[in-house]
């Protein structure tokens, strides 16, 4: 089947699922030091063990090729590669990859956390709320959408200057 | 749900209460299963990304329309991968089905909007949504641990700034 369907069809579920249960992988960490609150916390650390438990058994049964993925060169003229993005996964050697690389990974990730908890939840949780009707929720995902061309107009060109 | 009403059998099987520990254990399992079982990779670890898939979906828009060059996941070069339409369909549905439709104006519209177009550059290059970057340290990915450590000081430093009251 292809992956978009797939896609699709988990996307409904989860969809689903994330409504009922109220999930944010942000706000799990932010309800725990607020309020000392630890039911979304506990659906973060349980996503976390069950992936990597099913990336474990999946593993050992050899249905998991750990190699970095390479690329042919019809695909190439489209994945225009970070380099980082896609090559390094499960790669060991994390160090080789030089300081300025690391330094935009943890920084990248401050800089998701900071304004994923001042706009109130994770982008799943914002999916949420915006199919709930919440109209903040809506704009972010305008900012969500229009951030990808901005991302490809401003960020990447910027981050090609380090990199 | 008419679809639901009309089953009974189904409204039984769908559940109306949901813990975050289910939502997590379900979703951990997809997110492995799509790419062991239904071929969605490469990259590996890409079950369930918010970020990652939209980008794929604007990029493969931007690409096919205006002839633009933009990266896209190599699993989505042929069709989107389309999780995040998903989401909205399926959480549209639970919303709906339980009552929890509602229109709520909360003001600062584009201060949100702002925080939508920063968070998805941040992520892209962080090498994902939250829920990817778990699912890329689950699959062994020492740069995406980094993300993390930084994932969760950038929390800690975003709900500091809301309890002193600096950001409301």
């Amino acid at each position: 089947m292809q992956p978009a369907i797939v896609t699709l069809i988990m996307g409904i579920l989860l969809g689903y699922l994330a409504q009922r249960s109220r999930i944010c992988f942000i706000g799990g960490l932010r309800d725990f030091v607020l309020v000392r609150d630890t039911e979304l916390l506990k659906g973060a650390v349980a996503f976390f063990i069950t992936a990597w438990l099913a990336f474990s058994v999946a593993g050992a049964l050899g249905l998991v090729d750990w190699r970095p993925p390479t690329f042919d060169g019809s695909a190439s003229a489209q994945v225009v590669a970070m380099g980082i993005a896609w090559s390094t996964t499960a790669n060991n050697n994390v160090l080789s990859l030089g300081l300025p690389v690391l330094m935009i990974s943890v920084v990248a990730g401050i800089v998701l956390g900071v304004f994923s908890t001042l706009a109130n939840g994770c982008p799943t949780r914002q999916h949420v709320l915006a199919a709930q009707g919440v109209r903040d929720s809506v704009y972010y995902l305008g900012g969500f959408y229009i951030g990808v061309i901005v991302y490809n107009l401003v960020t990447k060109p910027l981050l090609a200057l380090i990199y | 749900m008419s679809l639901l009403t009309r089953f009974p059998v189904l409204a039984s099987i769908v559940p109306r209460r949901v813990s975050a520990v289910t939502y997590g254990v379900v979703a951990g399992l997809l997110a492995v299963g799509v790419q062991v079982f239904f071929g969605v990779k490469p990259p590996p670890a890409y079950g369930i990304c918010v970020a990652c898939h939209t980008r794929d979906v604007v990029a493969w828009l931007s690409n096919h329309l205006v002839g633009t060059q933009w990266e896209i996941a190599p699993v989505s070069i042929p069709l989107p991968l389309l999780t995040t339409i998903g989401m909205l369909i399926g959480a549209f549905i639970a919303a709906s089905r339980n009552g929890e439709r509602r229109k709520v104006a909360l003001g600062g519209h584009w201060r949100s909007f702002v925080y939508g177009i920063l968070v998805v550059n941040a992520a892209i290059v962080a090498l994902g949504c939250p829920t990817r970057l778990l699912l890329l340290t689950a699959y062994g990915d020492t740069l995406a641990l980094l993300a993390v450590a930084g994932l969760v000081v950038g929390i800690l430093t975003g709900t500091m700034l809301l309890t002193r009251g600096i950001v409301n």
